[in-house]
């Protein structure tokens, strides 16, 4: 009986490969795009104005305070009914985006609070302009509080993805259902699901333990 | 080079500085003195716009702050700002540290920048540690590379907050001894301190100043030796005291 379901699941392979690929791509997509828009948003969040900081932070609460779930629904369903057609993919990548945005640009600007005015004050009197002040003193510096956090939550994200399955992407998770239909083994399929998620996560969470010793001691610009 | 006329401003409710008037010459040391809080600080730093005045007139290098010709930016590029806890960066090495505003700011070629911080931090007596970070310096070093790093912008005045109260007392005069050379040089100079041999040696002036107003001036013979003002005497046998 374990034989014949090991053979089928063998045979689902291919779909296996194809869920670990979609979970790979939506994950790295929407990491690299929350990524940018996290920091600019971070970076606007703690530039000063006032109204701007108010208007991102309430996006972050609500986005914060509402299932993941639901967001990908009002994506995907709500957003057809005012004449945005989007396919399942698109609107994944644009709930996950949205999310890892959110994250990131907390993260970030507590890295930028974390740095003490005096450094910026020191930029200022040396005459730097506004974005040589961010770039060169005191982003490097909000980076050594925010490296470790950031991949952590990288995990989280890519974790988060499997939400997606949802809207009918076959995603990883996606993969576990439908082939379960086949093989009646909930155990052992979603274990080598689980396994599928670790493999990706684990190089992640290893980075962020390296990251936070390295920051620990070390002087100078953080390297990865 | 410097002058205050009538200079007000408030925190909230506080009144820190009260109706200041008070110029600096070029070449001219200017030493400023008083008791904690009195607002030494407040007045130096708005001289680069670190805080901004209320009402009066402060016009530094020719040029208005507050006025909407001034660019304060290329303005704070003339005025080098030393400050009481170093502010070095802590991520950029010594030579790093002395060559970024030359090389963003300034647009001096890196090869050009570096070889003339080499020299600056030589000067300053750090020869044998370009390559450092801020946390591998004692106080009195990274005070040391904190004006090498205004130095080597080449500006027009240099302000010291106190640099060197946050320093145990065997590097204060390492400290001292580099400002009395950037003195002799010629540099006009507004510092904050309460050591009066430096005062006494290169300072033409010193401005005693408390609860927010100048309330004597005079050259640091007179001052020390001969104070006009209770309060002014009050300060001096505190700080002769220990
Ligand atoms: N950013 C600020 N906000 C509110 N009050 C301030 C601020 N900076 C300084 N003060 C107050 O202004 C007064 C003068 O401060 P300061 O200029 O630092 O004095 P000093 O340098 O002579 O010790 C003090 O009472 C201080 O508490
Ligand atoms: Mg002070």
């Amino acid at each position: 009986m374990i034989w014949f379901q090991f053979q089928s699941l063998i045979g689902s392979y291919p779909l296996a490969l194809r869920g670990l690929g979609m979970t790979v791509a939506l994950s790295a997509i929407s990491l690299v795009l929350g990524t940018l828009i996290g920091f600019t948003l971070g970076v606007l969040r703690t530039s000063g104005n006032r109204l701007v900081s108010r208007v991102i932070g309430l996006w972050i609460d609500l986005i914060r305070g509402t299932p993941f779930l639901v967001q990908i629904f009002l994506i995907f369903f709500i957003l057809p009914e005012f004449g945005v057609e989007l396919d399942a993919f698109t609107a994944g990548i644009i709930a996950l985006t949205n999310l890892a945005a959110c994250f990131i640009c907390e993260i970030v600007a507590a890295g930028i609070r974390s740095v003490p005015t005096g450094q910026v004050e020191a930029a200022l009197a040396s005459g730097l302009s506004q974005w040589q002040r961010m770039r060169q003193v005191v982003l490097p510096q909000a980076m050594r509080v925010s490296l470790p956090p950031l991949v952590g939550q990288y995990v989280l994200l890519i974790k988060d993805s499997s939400v997606v399955s949802a809207i009918g992407l076959t995603d990883l998770t996606r993969v576990g259902w439908l082939v379960v239909q086949r093989v009646p083994n909930g155990l052992l399929v979603f274990a080598i699901v689980g396994i599928g998620y670790f493999v990706v996560c684990y190089p992640l969470i290893l980075l962020a333990r390296r990251l936070e010793r390295r920051m620990s001691a070390a002087h100078g610009e953080v390297q990865l | 080079m410097i002058e205050f006329r009538g200079v007000n401003k408030w925190f909230g409710a506080l009144h820190v500085l009260k109706d200041i008037t008070l110029s600096v010459e070029p070449r001219e040391v200017v030493v400023v003195c008083g008791p904690s809080g009195s607002g030494k600080s407040t007045l130096i730093r708005c001289i680069n716009g670190l805080e901004t005045i209320k009402d009066g007139r402060l016009v530094v290098d020719g040029q208005r702050l507050g006025d909407r010709a001034t660019n304060m930016t290329e303005l704070r590029t003339e005025i080098g700002f030393v400050f009481q806890s170093f502010n070095l960066y802590p991520h950029k090495t010594a030579l790093e540290n002395v060559t970024l505003a030359p090389i963003h700011v300034r647009k001096i070629q890196r090869t050009e920048a570096e070889s003339a911080g080499r020299e600056m931090l030589a000067k300053v007596g750090l020869a044998e540690k370009f390559n450092a970070y801020p946390a591998e310096l004692s106080g009195g070093q990274q005070q040391r590379v904190a004006i090498a790093r205004c130095l080597c912008m080449r500006p027009k005045i240099m302000l010291f907050d106190e640099p060197t109260s946050a320093l145990d007392p065997e590097m204060i005069s390492e400290v001292l001894d580099v400002m009395v050379g950037v003195a002799e040089e010629g540099m006009t100079m507004m510092v904050v301190t309460h050591e009066m041999g430096f005062a006494r040696k290169v300072a033409q002036r010193v401005v005693f100043m408390d609860e927010g107003a100048v309330v004597e001036t005079g050259t640091p013979e007179e001052f020390f030796s001969d104070p006009k003002t209770d309060r002014s005497r009050a300060f001096l046998s505190k700080i002769l005291r220990h």
